[in-house]
This record gives structure tokens, sequence and C-alpha cells, in this order.
């Protein structure tokens, strides 16, 4: 795969790894700056503990070492994909909130919902270039059925889990991200350190 | 015939109108394609008018019948096409021209003009394709990140142009964003980083669209962050550094940022800037160095992206900051003003500094400390002075002195600054001082002297009439020739500059230079006047003008003068001289005379001044009074000699001989007096030379008309009138004691003769010689003093040698004098002729003597021995001093005595008779 990269694809990977880490970072940070607002509108807990969700992929991962670019890539994106579902969702239900300070969270939430997105087409642009080519949508959406019956408190609550393991995966695409710029066995042009995914 | 067609017409006007209405109120014979159309400018156009098939059976109209109006003006006909027999096509190249409404009309009959249908035609222009399209993020909040994007709509259209900014990632897409209010820019009011964007300006009308070239960028690549905020400023432990904080309101997760710190001295306008290599990395505090110490600092930053793409921030607030303080850098400039007028053994030293400037004294100035060693052999231990002002007065015996002065603050002391004080100003002076005005201050330059100079003191001060000149100065370090006077130097005033050399073992004399940093013309002119005026020339003389006056250097003088109507004439004259000579003037001619002073920058002039040159130039009038003067003397002279030449004949003339009463027959009648007579005594007392003065006097003091030939004629008259009465003429010599002798003088002379003698001799009775035949027995010169005759003291003596009854005399004396006293007799007249001739001495002392002899002989009348002696002393006088007059007083002296001499003379009147005994 690498082997076979041309000089502008390599250009082009790598630029897309570049952006990609930063976008992370940049999503984390907004993410985490979003999590303040939510807790603060949504009346929660800022420690509350959520238990994991349904639907909400989780960014832990066994063996994410051994793992392969293309397999982190797909994981990425299926993991953006059922965030920028989820996001949608939790912005559909800000939307019948009218207050300015509300405005404010949807702002936030539309802001970081266009990261996901754009995260996502990295990834997308990053698996063409594996000539792999993304998957479908279809599967990566987040089955709609139980949160039908979610209370107000469960939505909230849920919102904020999605959040968190946002959070999560934001820090772990830049490493995802990190891992892929590093020069691979087949002559892969090195990729720039990125800046530090711990701020 | 014609109401006939009339009527057909209405008719057919009626059923058009009835077929209008026949489909409803909108339904006509006729339509045209196509409907209100928007065109291009420029553009051909072809319009179509359709006419209904029902309204050609009923109206028989048809296309030929079409005529077409762009707003009621009728299209010309070659413009038209008929198609059929229902269309009529019209044909326009230029729609520029076309205007609105197009009409489709129908003439019926070929008269009545009937319109069938209407369009509104819209001109315009398709849209031009956007240009220029550029876009900027600007950073409103740390999390808002809107892009404003701008473009060139291009032309207008004339019509309703509609702007949309589309912009979408590459597999997604967004809401255009649409201008509001404008057409050539728009704000996107979120975007995502690190995403490219596609972005492009869409422009759309009626009459087409049209799309600028896409862009495509990273709006991270674009941003205008906000500037870092919350700046402050801390000094820290060096005095030449101040430690930098702020906050950044990007995130760094965003972009990496670099920085740009300028920073100035509060209160100056240039700012400094810190290298940009240092801070070109993410910080949030940075430490300036270099800076002043004790210096307020002003500080300010901005931001951009770290690999400068992109745009800087704006600069932050700015805020200020102060270094700690440092030693002062350098010791104050020093000099002294010395004053030895008032002992030569003391000198009255008056050290003054300059502060130093804020570049120098690090921090604030405590105190100075000033000290003063003497260089003598035997010198005393120095002397420390500390003052907190610039100036310290020091009454120092006259010698050589080493003075130190050392400003202390805070931190520390500064190197001290050290003037020689020497004894004398013995060293090389500076040559060739000059001065330039240049760029608004003066400057003045020198040539150094061969010896090294350790540095310069230029002193300059203000010269004024009002007031004294206060001395400004300034150092110089030794390796320049000039500079720049530090100081406020006004322009138009004298400046007196002087520079000394300082040596390190001594001191040069001052040279000294008067400048101005701007010259103007005078305030005034000097005021002119004459010193001196004559008939061709006037010496002008006028004052300098004053310091304050003249504004610049008086170059020149120029003296304009003039007649009342003649030109006016200009000299030129040197600006030392104070005085001038006009020369080459009219006389007797009014001149206004001006004076212009002339400094580099112009003149200005003096009052005017008016004088008359004189008609007479000097020794003009002398020529003529002098000659005339001489010749009047010579001619005065002439007859002074002519006069002494005939002096005999003249004095005939004037003093007529009086008969000698003792040749007379009453003298022969009364034979003892002559007996009585002892004259010896007299000749001793009155001897010949004793009144040679009184004749000189005689003489001066005619008058030169009494001896003139013409007045001598009368004389000559009278000599002979004189010459005939003598025989019996003893009697009016007897009778003169009452008649004057100017009465017996007016007899010849009656006016000027009579008064000058009166002038010189209260009267007398001479008798210098006997009377032609008559030779007296003792020349005898006899004054008397009385108006009694003489005869009658001969007639007394007798009557003293019978009895000599003094009251009886004194009776008689009263009848013959006309009742004066015989004691007021002398003494008035001789206090008169006192008054008379009060200046001259020796002839009163001479005259005393002839009063002396006159009271002597006074007594004649008293005693036959003074009559004796008198006739006596006459006869002595007559010979001693023939030619010599005495003459006698004028009847003015006592006109009392003349009034009243009818009355006592009138006795003696009888003069044929002689002498009548009372």
């Amino acid at each position: 795969m690498a082997a076979a990269e041309t000089p502008s694809a390599a250009l082009r990977r790598r630029d897309l790894c570049s952006r990609g880490i930063r976008l992370a970072g940049k999503m984390r940070s907004d993410v985490a700056d979003l999590l303040d607002v939510y807790v603060e509108r949504q009346g929660l807990d800022a420690s509350a503990n959520v238990a994991a969700l349904d639907g909400v992929p989780a960014a832990a991962a066994e063996r994410w070492g051994e793992q392969t670019e293309s397999q982190r890539l797909l994981d990425n994106l299926a993991a953006y994909r059922a965030f920028r579902a989820l996001l949608t969702e939790m912005l559909e239900e800000q939307r019948d909130q009218a207050g300015p300070a509300d405005t404010a969270l949807r702002e936030a939430l539309a802001a970081v919902l266009l990261q996901v997105s754009a995260f996502a087409y990295h990834l997308e642009e990053l698996l063409r270039l594996e000539s792999r080519g993304p998957p479908g949508e279809e599967g990566a959406r987040p089955p709609a059925g139980p949160r039908l019956g979610l209370g107000l408190f469960e939505r909230k609550l849920r919102g904020l889990g999605v959040l968190r393991e946002l959070a999560q995966w934001a820090v772990r695409s830049a490493r995802d991200l990190r891992q892929l710029s590093k020069p691979g066995p087949g002559g892969t042009a090195a990729v720039p350190a990125g800046p530090a995914e711990s701020q | 015939m014609f109401s006939g067609w009339n009527l057909v017409a209405h008719g057919l006007y009626l059923f058009l109108n009835i077929c209008s209405l026949e489909g409803g109120l909108v339904q006509s014979c006729g339509h045209i394609i196509p409907e209100s159309p928007v065109l291009a400018l420029g553009s051909n156009f072809t319009a179509l008018c359709i006419l209904n098939e029902s309204c050609l059976d009923f109206g028989n109209i048809y296309a030929n019948q079409i005529i077409w109006k762009t707003k009621n003006r009728l299209v010309p006909k070659e413009q038209y096409r008929e198609i059929n027999r229902t269309v009529s096509s019209v044909t326009f190249n230029d729609t520029t021209l076309l205007a609105t409404p197009l009409t489709c009309n129908i003439l019926a009959d070929g008269q009545i003009e009937q319109n069938i249908y209407g369009i509104t035609v819209t001109l315009g222009l398709p849209p031009e394709k956007p240009k220029n399209l550029s876009c900027i993020v600007h950073q409103v909040s740390k999390l808002r990140y809107p892009m404003t994007c701008t473009w060139n709509p291009g032309r207008h259209t004339f019509l309703d142009t509609h702007f949309r900014l589309k912009y979408r990632w590459p597999r997604e897409g967004f809401p255009d964003c649409i201008p509001k209010d404008v057409n050539n820019s728009c704000t996107i009011t979120d975007v995502q980083f690190f995403v490219n964007l596609e972005i492009w300006v869409e422009a759309a009308n009626a009459l087409g669209k049209a799309e600028s070239d896409r862009l495509v960028f990273d709006p991270i690549e674009i941003v205008k962050p906000l500037s870092p905020h919350n700046l402050s400023v801390n000094s820290g432990i060096l005095p030449t550094v101040l430690k930098l904080s702020w906050e950044n309101r990007i995130s760094a997760a965003v972009m990496k940022l670099k920085f740009n710190i300028r920073y100035r001295i509060i209160g100056e306008t240039n700012w400094m800037q810190v290298p940009p290599e240092d801070t070109a990395s993410p910080r949030t505090s940075f430490s300036v160095q270099g800076l002043r110490p004790y210096t307020e600092y002003v500080f300010s930053i901005c931001c951009m992206k770290e690999d400068g793409v992109g745009y800087w921030s704006d600069w932050s607030e700015e805020k200020s900051g102060v270094t700690t303080e440092d030693k002062p850098s350098k010791g104050p400039p020093i000099w002294r003003i010395i004053d030895a007028s008032h002992s030569p053994a003391f000198w009255t030293v008056h050290l003054m500094w300059k502060a130093l400037e804020p570049l120098e004294t690090n921090g604030v100035i405590l105190r100075y400390e000033v000290t003063v060693r003497a260089k003598s052999p035997l010198s005393h231990p120095p002397e420390k002075y500390n003052v907190n002002t610039t100036s310290l007065t020091l009454k120092l015996p006259n010698g050589t002195y080493e003075v130190t002065v050392i400003a202390h603050n805070k931190a520390g002391a500064s190197p001290s600054s050290v003037l020689l004080i020497p004894a004398r100003n013995s060293k090389a002076p500076v040559k060739n001082i000059r001065t330039l005005p240049k760029d608004g201050k003066l400057w003045v330059g020198w040539t150094a002297p061969n010896s090294y100079v350790l540095k310069y003191v230029i002193e300059w001060c203000l010269v004024s009439n009002s007031s004294d000149c206060v001395i400004e100065w300034q150092n110089e370090p030794g390796n320049v020739q000039g500079t720049y006077l530090k100081g406020d130097i006004k322009p138009f005033k004298c400046y007196l500059i002087t520079v000394y050399p300082l040596y390190a073992d001594g001191q040069g004399n001052g040279q000294s230079v008067k400048a101005y940093l701007q010259q103007d013309r005078p305030s005034k002119g000097p005021t002119v006047q004459t010193k001196k005026v004559g008939k061709a020339e006037a010496v002008l003389t006028w004052n300098h003008l004053t310091v304050d006056e003249q504004n610049g250097f008086i170059r020149s003088y120029t003296i304009f003068y003039k007649t009342v109507d003649g030109n006016e004439t200009a000299v030129t004259v040197d600006p030392s001289k104070t005085e001038y000579t006009l020369s080459s003037l009219a006389s007797d001619t009014l001149y206004t005379v001006r004076m212009m002073a002339y400094t580099d920058e112009g003149g200005r002039s003096g009052p005017d001044f008016t004088f008359t040159t004189q008609k007479f130039g000097k020794g003009e009038i002398e020529a003529i009074v002098v000659p005339v003067c001489l010749a009047f003397l010579l001619i005065v002279l002439l007859g002074v000699l002519f006069c002494f030449n005939k002096r005999d004949l003249i004095k005939k003339h004037i003093w007529p001989n009086v008969p000698d009463p003792s040749k007379s027959n009453i003298a022969q009648w009364s034979p003892q007096v002559p007996a009585k007579h002892n004259f010896s005594s007299k000749d001793q007392m009155y001897p010949e030379g004793s009144f040679t003065d009184v004749s000189v006097v005689e003489i001066e003091a005619d008058d030169k008309k009494s001896f003139s030939e013409q007045d001598l004629k009368p004389f000559d008259l009278l000599k002979k009138e004189k010459s005939t009465s003598e025989g019996h003429s003893s009697g009016i010599g007897g009778s003169s004691c009452m008649s004057s002798p100017r009465q017996s003088v007016s007899d010849s002379d009656e006016g000027e003769t009579t008064q000058n003698t009166s002038s010189t001799v209260q009267y007398s009775t001479v008798v210098l010689n006997g009377y032609k035949h008559q030779t007296p027995s003792v020349q005898v010169f006899s004054r008397s003093e009385s108006t009694q005759p003489l005869l009658d003291s001969e007639e007394r003596s007798e009557d003293h040698a019978g009895g000599n009854d003094s009251t009886t005399q004194r009776h008689q004396y009263f009848k013959q004098n006309c009742g004066q006293d015989e004691t007021n007799t002398a003494r008035p007249r001789f206090e008169r002729a006192k008054q008379i001739t009060p200046a001259n001495e020796e002839d009163l002392v001479g005259f005393a003597q002839l009063q002396i002899s006159g009271q002597n002989s006074q007594p004649l009348g008293l005693g036959l021995e003074k009559n004796i002696e008198e006739a006596t002393l006459s006869d002595v006088i007559q010979a001693s001093t023939e030619g010599q007059t005495v003459r006698p007083e004028t009847v003015e002296e006592n006109p009392a005595s003349a009034d009243e001499m009818p009355k006592s003379y009138l006795p003696q009147t009888v003069r044929q008779g002689g002498y009548m005994p009372q």
C-alpha cells in the first residue's frame, strides 16, 4: 500500500494526517469546553459517572498498538460517523430550547458536529489513499430505537456520555493519525510531529 | 359625405370596443410576444404583434395596418415586417435606444389610431464574473471564528442581481452566504479549520449568472487572531530589564503563535521593537532587555500564526512599567563664573553644574557632592560640600583649584566631574569662531587650538538693553569643532557667544562672537537731527540703535534727503558712524531728511527731520561786517588824529579863555589881594605834571564830533565872539557860579559838545593861560565847586580882612548862591562825579584830587587866604597844563540849580556894567 504511493499521494496523506491531528486536538479542546457548557446548562454534575452507553463507540481499544493502519482508519471513521449521528440528535434536542445560553450551547454543539464531520472527511480521504475507499454509512448509524423512550434527564446524561466519549476519541484519533504518519516499513514519508495531544 | 364617413368611423370604434369587452375585460384584438421581456443593453430585439382572428372579420383589421410605438413615439416603418395578415414584427438592432412601453397600434381606416397591446421592456446587463475574491477569518472570541469574504461585483447591471457566497467541503456542502445590503462581501458566522474549504461567489440576474473563480483553502490559513490580553509589565532585578506577561486568546490546539513586541519610552512617539526572532515561538511571557534604568516604558504585543501564514493580530492594549534605578552614568557638567572685582586677593567663585539628563541620572538625584581642592603647595585639605541645588558660591583665595562634583542617587554615585580653575587663562584660545543658523538652531563653530583639548565650554547670553547678560553654557567634548547651542535661542535677539578650551592643565582664553539665530529688519530707524547747518552743508548726527531695536547686524545706514519739490537723494553711510555731513546743499532751502538702518533682512526708516540751510555762508557776514567796522574805526582814528593835531584850535573853540580875575580891572581895583597870596606851597602841591592825566581824560572823553571840523567852525565863531568880548568878560567869569559851564559853552555849541563835556567834568573854571594878552602872575588851575563868583571872594576878602564874620559871610553867600548851602555843594558834586565815571578809578582819583583842590578852593568864598591860594593855583595850572582843560559840570547834573539860577543870578544879568557889588 505505502509502497505504491506516488509522491503526490504521500504529500496528500501527510497533509491529511497533519491536519487531522490538529483537528483532533482542536476537537478535543472544543469538546472539553463544550462539556463545561453542557454540564452547566443541563444542570448536571461534572463528576457524574455515566455508564457505557448503547450506540456510543468506545474509545478504549485492546491491542491498539497492533492495529493496522486501515483498521485504525476504519475504527475511527465508524466512531466519528456514529458521533456525527449522535451529535445531530443532540442538536435536534437542543433546538427546542430557545434561551440565549442555549443558543451558545447549540452553536458549540454545531461547531463540534462540523469538526466531527471534518474529521470523518479526513479519514475517508485517508482511506481513499489506502485504495480502499470509505465504507458505506448505513452500518454506522446508531440504533435509534432505544433512545426514543428515554426521559429528559436520561437524554442529558446520554449527551454527557457522548461528549465525554468524543473527547476520548479525539485523543485516540490524534494518536492514530500520528501512528499513521510515522514512516512505515514501505518508506512512507515522515510526517512532522503534530502538537502534543496532551494539550 | 364627411358626415357619412364619420358615422362609419364611429361605428367601427364602437365595434372594436364591443369586441374588446366581448370576451371579458382583458380581451383585446391582439397581443405582443414576448411579454415584458428583459433585454440586454445593446442587443437586438424583435417583437411580434399578433391580431386575433375574431377582430379581422368584424373590423377589417389586418397586420399591414399595425404601427409600433415606443413611449408614444412612432417606430419607423422600416423596422416593421408583416409576417402574415395577422402578425406584424418590429426589430430593434440596438436595445439601448428602446424606450418602454412598446405598443402595438392599428390605424382603422387609415385615420383612427387604436392601441392593441403594449409591453414593458426592461433593459440591463448580465452580471459580470465576480473578481478578487478574498477571505479573512477574524477571531472574535476563543471559539468563534467568523470568516468574511469580499469580492469585486463587477459593473452595474441595472437589474436586480443576487450574489451568493458558496462554500463547501469536498464532500459536504453548506448553506450559501447571502450578503445583506451589500453586493461585495459576506460573512460566514463560523468556519471549521483543518479542512479545505472550496469557496466562490455566484452572481445572477434576469439576464444570466456568473461565478467567480473558486478558492480552496484551509480557513486556519487566513486567521487574524485576537491580540494577547492581560498584558502586565514587571521590573526585574536588573535595572535594564522588564518582564512582560500576557494571555493568548487562541487555543494552541487551533494554532501556534509567534509574537511581536514593541515598546517606547513614555512621552516619546517612536516605537522600538524586540527582534522578531526572539519571539517567534509560542509563549506567554518575555523579558525585554537593554532598557534604560529608571525609565518608564510602554509595551504592546501582537501575534499571528507561528508559520507566518495568516494575518497579524491588532496590537494589544498598552501597558507601562518602570525600570529600577541605577547609578548615574556620568558626572554633571560643571562650569564657573569668577568674580574678582571685590578683592584682588580673593575670588568669588560661582560654581554651577547642570542637572543630568534623564538618560544619565538613572534615578532621582538625591544630592551633589562638591569637593574643592587647592593646588598650591601649601594647600589645605580638600573641602567638601553637599548641596541639593546645582550651584555653589565660594569665596576663595586667588589661586588654582580643582573642583569635583559627584551626583548621588539611590543606587549610588556618579563618576566625578572635574573642573580646573586656574589662576590665569593663559592657554591657547580657539580660533576662527563663527556661527551659523541651521534648522532653527544656532550652530557655533571654531578652529581647535594646536594643543589637545579636553573639552570646550560654550557660554552665551542674550544681549539686551533691558536685562543683564544671563550666562548660559554647555560642555562639548574636545574632539568637536562645532555644536548647536542647547537652549531657547530666540530669533531677532543678539547673543554673545564665548568659547573656552579646557586643557588638562589649564584653560584657554575665551573667544567671543555675536550672533543672531534669525535677523529681521530693525524695529525702528535712527532718529537723525542736525548738529550744524550751513549754507551748503549740514552736519547730521544720530544715535546708534539699541541692541533691542536692531533685530540684526546693522550693515549700513542710508540717509535720504530731499527738498520740498526735489527728488530724494540717498547716501549710504558706514554703520559705525554717528555723524555725516551733507554737502552741496542749496542755500536757504528747506530739506527733509530721514535715515534708514539696514540689516541683512532689510531696513526701516526713522522719523523725518527738516532743516533749512542758511542764507549766508560761514564768514560771509564777517567779510562784510569786519571791513565796515575797520573802515569805521579808521575814520574814527583819523578823526582823532585830526583832532589831536588841531587840539589847540578845538580847545579854543570849546573852552573859551576865562579872563584871569587877577588881571581883571577889579583885581587891579583890589590891590591887596595879590599881596596876600602865597603861592609857594601851591606850586609844590600842584606841580605841572600832576594834571597831565586830567588833560588826557578830557581829550578822550570829548566827543569826536566836538572836534570835527564842522563843529569847529562854531567854535571859531565863538572864539571870535569871545575874543571880541574879552575886554569885559571878567563879569561873565564872575557870574560863572550862577550860569553853569554849559550855559557858557552853549553859547557856541548847544548840543553834543555840552553833553559830552558834562559827562567828564562837572564844571570848572579853568585858567590855563592868561587870557590872550593877560598873563597870570602865578599859573593856577583852579577848580571850584562853588557857583559863587570869584569876584565875590575878592570882594569878601576885603570883608574878611575887615572882620571876617562868618555868619554874615554865610548870609551873603546864600544870597549869591541862590540859597544853596555851602556844605551841600561840595559833597553832592563829588558824589555825582563818582556816579558819572564809576569805572574810571584813575580818572576818579585824579578827579578826586581836583575835588580836593576844589574843596580847598571852596573856602575862597569864605576866606581871603583861600581865594588867594586858588588864584595862585589857577595860575600854576595855567602855566603847567596849558591847553589841557577840565570841563565844568553840565547843567543836567543839577537841574534844580539851573532852574533856580535866574532868581539868584538876576542881579548879575547886567553884563555891560561888569560886576555889581551887592
